[in-house]
């Protein structure tokens, strides 16, 4: 400030040297003076404003260090909390060192910071672990590409686990792989889950294709027993015209006579091994079924395009059926909806409606946007043995239906107005008039 | 004079061998191939015992059966089916019949349940 003041004193100096002039300079240096002073206010105001700016714009520079520095705590932070393993590897070495691990790393893995900080990532997989997906991990990271794959993991303790597992290279200004970084998940309770799924899934259709074995025998037996009747009855009858001539016609005939009752009697036993469970009823809520079983045939749904929609009355009684049998009723109508959706270029929409269909009766609709049923076909639709299907038994309708009428309701199907069709059932909510 | 028989099944073979056996035994037989053609041809007053397969397109066994009962014939009947059913042959005499055969139907187990009723 003081090195600012002396610019106004050399000029005075300057004045005083014309001294000819002197009383006007005098005057007007005066003026000047005043001026200069006001003039030097001014700048010395903007100067002052220019330094204060200066001293702001640091001390904005120590805020945004120190928004920097909060931004770090809050991600460091939310590192640590995350649930998912997250960690990072120095990608310069030979090896594959961790240079940061965040706590759900350490429950993960079951190996404490310590252990872990320096360690080669790859043996903390524990020694099962398969070498050939280790292998290529450690192929893909090192040219650079993300990895994400899912394994079967060991903690310290020997304990197994499946973890869904993501690297993903970390690359500095350069483009060049620093360090890489990785989620690991333990996704072992999703694994048993879906394990789970499958296994009820693999529990239906293993009843659903006993169910058609059954009803395939015993439509069978039904078939062979017509000309074993009457093989038995012309034979029989022909031993009795025969009455006491020709006794080598007569023992040939009896021959007739004891394989038609040992083939009767194969039919029998097969029968009798193949006798379906009776149905055991127990209150059942429709829409849950309706829920469990899309729920088993989901990745069908999904692997095949086919949007789901539901439209369930959720104010539904509760019926009186069997939970296999009608699972197993569900499943196949909407088995052939997704067949029948199969070559369709248009969008695939599945719905499955329940609805009060009088006070008495439940109504639950599958419909399709398939290719719909040909008129030809609509008859013999729940026939045995009709099937469109190459590898088709023509059985799923006919046991369909049965399951349905031994529940006392009924199942139909119509085409739709626009595209598709619609397979639907009745179930009364008053079974007592079934039951003889 | 002998006693008349009626068969009725939809499987047109299995009517012409029993026919032809129940003629050994010197039976009068007449064989149908739906219900509703022995009710067309046969009047509820005309004498006769009736062999009634149970599963038939139209009316069934059971159906028939209820059908005579409720015309107030008392028609002796046979059920013979080719389905074993757990409670068929009780479910036969509940509702009036002779009983229940299951298919192949031995001639002489036949004969003698239909001569029950003859004597």
């Amino acid at each position: 400030m003081k090195r600012k003041i002396k610019i106004p004193l050399g000029t005075i100096k300057i004045i005083k040297k014309n001294k000819s002039r002197a009383p006007l300079l005098k005057k007007i240096t005066r003026g000047n003076l005043e001026e200069q002073f006001r003039h030097q206010t001014d700048e010395l105001k903007i100067r002052d404003g220019q330094i204060k700016q200066a001293a702001n714009r640091e001390k904005l520079g120590a805020d945004r260090e120190k928004v920097a520095e909060e931004q770090i705590y809050i991600q460091t932070k939310a590192m640590e909390s995350a649930s998912d393993g997250i960690f990072i590897i120095g990608a310069k070495k030979f090896n594959f060192p961790i240079i940061y691990a965040n706590a759900s790393f350490q429950v993960l893995t079951g190996y404490t910071k310590n252990e872990i900080l320096g360690q080669d990532y790859f043996l903390l997989y524990g020694v099962d672990a398969d070498l050939r997906i280790v292998g290529e991990i450690k192929e893909t990271i090192r040219q650079g590409k993300p990895f994400h794959g899912e394994m079967l993991n060991f903690r310290k303790n020997g304990q197994k686990f499946w973890s869904s597992l993501r690297i993903t290279p970390v690359r500095d200004s350069n483009g060049a792989v620093t360090h890489f970084v990785g989620i690991q998940t333990d996704t072992s309770l999703m694994k048993q889950r879906n394990l789970e799924i499958e296994e009820q899934r693999e529990e239906l259709l293993h009843v659903t294709r006993v169910g058609k074995l059954a009803e395939f025998v015993s439509s069978l037996a039904h078939e062979i027993s017509q000309p074993l009747t009457a093989i038995l009855s012309y034979a029989q009858a022909g031993q009795r015209l025969l009455k006491d001539r020709e006794p080598q016609l007569h023992e040939i005939l009896q021959y007739i006579i004891n394989d038609d009752q040992r083939a009767s009697e194969v039919i029998r036993r097969l029968r009798y091994l193949l006798k379906k469970s009776k149905p055991t009823f127990e209150p059942l809520d429709i829409n849950v079924l309706i829920k469990d079983t899309t729920t088993l045939i989901m990745p069908h749904i999904t692997a095949k395009n086919i949007s789901m929609k539901f439209n369930l009355d959720h104010k539904l009684p509760r019926i009186q059926g069997d939970r296999i049998q009608l699972q197993q009723v569900l499943l196949n109508l909407i088995s052939n909806s997704l067949e029948a959706m199969e070559d369709s270029k248009d969008p695939r929409e599945l719905l499955i409606v329940s609805s009060l269909k009088n006070p008495d009766t439940i109504l639950v609709q599958v419909k399709d946007s398939g290719c719909g049923i040909p008129e030809e076909n609509m008859k013999k639709l729940f026939g045995h043995f009709f099937t469109n299907k190459p590898d088709g038994l023509g059985m799923g309708l006919s046991i369909s239906r049965s399951i349905v009428e031994a529940h006392g309701g009924q199942l139909e199907a119509r085409n739709n107005p626009d595209r598709g069709a619609t397979f639907y059932f009745t179930i009364p909510l008053n079974m007592k008039t079934v039951h003889e | 004079m002998s006693l008349n028989i009626y068969i009725v099944d939809d499987d047109e073979s299995v009517c012409r061998a029993l026919k032809t056996l129940l003629m050994t035994y010197d039976f009068q037989v007449k064989t149908f191939n739906s219900s509703q053609s022995f009710f067309d041809t046969v009047g509820i007053d005309e004498p006769g015992c009736l062999l009634l397969d149970i599963h038939m397109p139209g009316l069934d066994g059971w159906e028939v059966q209820k059908r005579i009962l409720d015309s107030g014939s008392d028609r002796p009947v046979i059920f013979i089916s080719a389905e074993k059913q757990d409670n068929a042959a009780d479910r036969a005499l509940k509702v009036g019949a002779l009983g229940f055969l299951q298919k192949p139907v031995n001639g002489q187990t036949l004969v003698d349940l239909i001569n029950g009723v003859k004597n």
